[in-house]
């Protein structure tokens, strides 16, 4: 396994103003994710952990601090640089599937290559491939609605992987399903980790933070250990 | 992304809500038509004047009474008549040598009877001259002649649908007809001359004015000779007529004038029409703009979404503006199918026309019109913070 830093958070700090009220949702986090590593982000809700995840994800920017992505700094990105960056890097999956109903669903998992530099020739092969790899190419003509919760899980996972992402950030991604369900997504991250690909779980549930090879624990905005 | 997958991408949304499409496409569809429609009318009516004047016959000089000046007071052009047969003679005598032909003119709106039988014609009193001058052609009988209009012979010629519908299956030469009070002899019709010749009956001038007690006559016509210059026959004839008449006694116009100065005003108004209708469309648009802010709404969490797969903010405001464009563009094809269609059927009644420029015009407003309110729900969507538009419910 590479030991280069994938992405790196050096002393960052995010405040929100609410009202009158300022919110310190983080205070000096300072973390470290490998390339192939699989890491879960542990918290309780108000801990500060989807925040840590949204500037992760580069859906915003810190208030202070740096965030290396590759070595680089990518904390005063603009918002075009940003989305950029998300559709090459980034493969999100989220707890609520967000699939586009009105499309079939290898066409949601064209979505992000539509914002990529690919081909428009190669989006059929690169998605069916992808699909192939959740199991689901028969289903590739469904509606999202003709599917079962982890059936549109693994379709949103295809969707995260197509454009060949440096890392797979999974918002509570078994948040929707039943255990058994949640079991076999969990075992699919598995899979794609041993692959090679870094995955980093965010969630509140311990026991799903067991099954990663590292847990960080956010509490109050800062990182309580790391495990 | 590029323009062609986003246009797909719109497609798809926008029929993902079929009759909303089509109930925000209506409000584009009623404008756009009403503006084809309408100018085409307008476009019509000034067709419907062309002809008359067409009808006319060219190389027409009118002198009417009183100072006639298109936008001025037009009630000054009818507050005292000083036009008598004698200024016919003026003319006949000092410019004899550019008259080909000249009428005096007197028009009376009167009832035609015969026996049961009415008709609401258009007399007009002439001179034997009259039917070169207008270019009558006779179908049956005779036209009145020198003699009759010494005489005030009660004779009478009927137009076109004058015959029809007095003598629909008979000939009226030899017939009593009552025009007004008196009594006159039909002794000719008129062939089809279209537009308000056919609902004429011409009787002699002299007649008219004994029959209607009139005391001067409505206007001079007069024909001038082929190799004349207009305006210098125009000149002449004013000075003629001032050696009886101060200058805002009378008028001479060419047809030509005429018909420039009522097309003017036509012009004026189909373009007023076509503004009117504009307003309709407008509306079509505001109805875009509240449906895509519906919209975009409605589709919070796809904006976060795509925000989130790596669209800039400038892909999802194209998106946007791209749906709002189609159903604007669409709309106003539709609407210039229904306007020119309806203005097809039109045709029963007047000739009417669409012109490329209204539909360029009605097409381009319309895209416009999309653009215009497509652009604000298009940059509220492209401004939504990812973060929330993803927690949104």
């Amino acid at each position: 396994m590479s030991q280069q830093t994938l992405i790196e958070t050096q002393n960052i700090y995010k405040t929100y103003k609410l009202g009158t009220e300022i919110i310190n949702a983080l205070s000096g986090v300072d973390i470290k994710i490998k390339k192939g590593e699989f890491v879960s982000i542990v918290g309780k809700s108000g801990s500060g952990k989807s925040t840590l995840m949204h500037l992760i994800g580069l859906l915003d920017t810190p208030t202070s601090g740096k965030i290396l992505l590759n070595d680089k700094d990518v904390s005063r990105l603009n918002q075009n640089e940003l989305a950029f960056l998300r559709n090459k890097s980034i493969g999100f999956v989220f707890q609520s599937f967000n699939l586009l109903q009105r499309t079939s669903t290898i066409d949601n998992v064209i979505l992000p290559l539509k914002y990529s530099k690919t081909p428009k020739s190669e989006w059929a092969q690169k998605a069916l491939k992808m699909l192939e790899l959740v199991g689901l190419s028969e289903r590739k003509n469904n509606k999202p609605n003709e599917l079962s919760g982890g059936q549109k899980q693994r379709i949103a996972i295809a969707r995260a992987l197509v454009n060949d992402p440096d890392l797979i950030l999974a918002d509570e991604p078994t948040g929707n399903l039943d255990s058994k369900t949640g079991a076999e997504i969990i075992e699919l991250f598995r899979k794609l980790n041993k692959s090679g690909k870094t995955v980093v779980i965010v969630t509140h549930d311990e026991e799903l933070a067991n099954v990663t090879n590292r847990k960080i624990i956010i509490k109050d905005g800062k990182v309580s250990k790391s495990l | 992304m590029k323009i062609l997958e986003v246009t797909k991408s719109s497609i798809t949304a926008l029929g993902a809500n079929k009759v909303r499409t089509v109930l925000t496409m209506l409000g584009v569809i009623i404008g756009v038509s009403a503006v084809i429609l309408l100018i085409s009318i307008g476009r019509g009516i000034q067709n419907y004047i062309t002809d008359q004047f067409d009808a006319l016959g060219s190389n027409l000089l009118f002198v009417s009474p009183g100072k006639v000046s298109f936008g001025r007071d037009p009630g000054n052009s009818f507050s005292r008549n000083k036009l008598e047969e004698k200024h016919i003679k003026l003319i006949e005598t000092h410019v004899a040598d550019i008259v080909e032909q000249i009428t005096p003119m007197v028009n009376v709106s009167e009832t035609v009877k015969y026996k049961t039988k009415y008709y609401n014609a258009a007399v007009a009193g002439i001179n034997e001259q009259g039917k070169y001058l207008f270019d009558y052609s006779i179908d049956e009988g005779t036209f009145f002649t020198r003699a009759d209009v010494r005489s005030q012979s009660r004779v009478a010629i009927l137009g076109k649908s004058v015959k029809k519908e007095l003598f629909p299956n008979q000939s009226p030469i030899g017939q009593i007809i009552k025009i007004g009070g008196d009594s006159y002899v039909v002794i000719g019709t008129a062939k089809e001359k279209g537009s308000d010749f056919d609902e004429q009956v011409v009787v002699p001038y002299t007649s008219a004015i004994s029959s209607f007690e009139l005391k001067n006559i409505s206007r001079i016509v007069v024909k001038v000779k082929a190799d004349k210059d207009m305006n210098i026959a125009t000149k002449l004839i004013e000075r003629a007529l001032l050696r009886d008449l101060e200058e805002d006694d009378f008028t001479v116009l060419s047809q030509a004038d005429i018909l420039s100065t009522i097309q003017n005003i036509l012009q004026m108004l189909t373009i007023g029409l076509g503004a009117i209708a504009g307003i309709s469309l407008l509306v079509g648009g505001i109805g875009i703009m509240n449906i895509m802010l519906v919209s975009v709404t409605e589709r919070t969490r796809e904006i976060g979404l795509r925000k989130a797969l790596g669209a800039t903010p400038f892909d999802v405001a194209l998106q946007f503006l791209i749906e709002s464009v189609i159903l604007s563009v669409t709309g106003g094809s539709i609407g210039i199918i229904i306007g020119w269609l309806a203005s097809f059927a039109g045709r029963a009644y007047i000739r009417t026309e669409v012109p490329w420029w209204s539909v360029a015009i009605a097409f381009s407003f319309a895209t416009f019109v999309g653009i215009i309110f497509g652009t604000y729900p298009a940059v509220k969507a492209s401004k939504k913070d990812p973060i929330e538009a993803l927690r949104y419910e």
